[in-house]
């Protein structure tokens, strides 16, 4: 393939994805769910590829690259943490402790289940 | 002089800078400890609080990038049809794993804050913690609590399962890395998916589904919990 289409094929991924998005948010908006507009979107895009409507190859390249800085995209959040400072520092006793034991113990549970009913074939 | 900072260009390449420095960083220490959203978030801060930045003038770029979130979770849609298949056989475990996870999660959080004595705005606030940030906002919205502790909260969370989770769950004792996928999901959101996502492509489709199931169930369960909690702290 050459470089030209592979970006534009890239372009054309990225437009679906927002497409997407966008239904994602209106359903959301209209229907009033509590469901956010962008796992909706998740949920559409997948729906559509399932029943055909748009093909995996058209959408790989611009969502792979969508996932491959995801963390990225996490930074601003984290330094957001710096503006709850006070309320952190009044109560992060209660806090730590209530979020490192779920934590933990929702990580132990979920895999435990997992590693013990799933079928390796 | 010029306040550079006043710009959005700031914080798009402090952003950028701090966060390739910590995937550079990690490259050279291989330390769970240095994670990349961790190390970069940190140094971020420090920048900000000793060149006496707000937050509010460094997301001014920084929300940019956030923006990119809702993409990459639609992004997660795509990537879990591509694993579907290999998924598909496994499906009746996975869902059992993602519910039972789930419901552990708002019972544990739920009995602690009862146990500490915690405010009841705190409660109103962290029950969702295990769930992704824009899903656990909604929810905290329905149960009248502060959405920017739950936020500070739940990242705080991710951010402690991504750089814990994996560690923690080979110590005791699991070795399937789905299961490892499917609990970061669960527990962790999408900075845990992000983390299955670097263990392999099909982690990341479990943990992603994952994190979508637990999203919805959360959204289902949470508020009628809080409402039980908030009732029984009150009568006792």
């Amino acid at each position: 393939m050459s470089k030209l289409s592979s970006q534009l094929l890239m372009l054309k991924g990225f437009l679906w994805i927002f497409i997407f998005l966008g239904l994602g948010e209106l359903i959301n908006y209209a229907l009033d769910i509590p469901i956010p507009g962008n796992i909706l979107g998740m949920l559409l895009i997948f729906i559509a590829l399932k029943l055909n409507i748009i093909q995996l190859k058209t959408l790989k390249p611009a969502s792979d690259l969508l996932l491959k800085y995801m963390v990225l995209f996490f930074v601003p959040y984290g330094v957001g943490l710096m503006s709850y400072y006070d309320f952190i520092e009044s109560y992060w006793v209660i806090l730590s402790v209530a979020a490192v034991f779920t934590t933990l113990i929702t990580l132990y549970i979920t895999a435990i289940i997992q590693q013990k009913m799933e079928r390796h074939d | 002089m010029i306040e550079l900072y006043k710009f959005s260009i700031f914080g798009i390449v402090l952003t950028l800078i701090a966060f390739f420095g910590a995937l550079a960083l990690r490259e050279k220490l291989k330390f769970v400890l240095f994670n990349p959203v961790l190390i970069a978030s940190a140094a971020i801060i420090l920048v900000l609080v000793l060149s006496d930045i707000s937050f509010a003038d460094y997301n001014k770029g920084g929300k940019y990038l956030s923006f990119f979130l809702s993409p990459a979770i639609v992004a997660l849609g795509v990537l879990f049809f591509e694993k579907y298949k290999v998924i598909k056989h496994n499906m009746y475990p996975f869902i059992m794993a993602v519910c039972s996870g789930g419901i552990i999660s708002i019972l544990c959080v739920s009995i602690l804050t009862i146990i500490m004595n915690a405010p009841e705005v705190i409660i109103k606030s962290i029950v969702p913690l295990s769930v992704t940030t824009p899903i656990a906002i909604e929810i905290t919205k329905m149960t009248y609590g502060i959405p920017s502790i739950t936020a500070g909260v739940v990242i705080a969370v991710g951010i402690f399962g991504n750089a814990i989770g994996p560690g923690f769950l080979k110590f005791v004792g699991i070795k399937s890395k789905t299961a490892i996928g499917t609990a970061l999901g669960t527990a962790a959101h999408g900075i845990g998916t992000a983390r299955a996502i670097e263990i392999g492509p099909l982690p990341g489709a479990y943990s992603g589904l994952a994190m979508c199931v637990n999203g919805v169930l959360t959204t289902l369960m949470a508020p009628h919990v809080v409402v039980w909690i908030i009732s029984y702290v009150s009568s006792s």
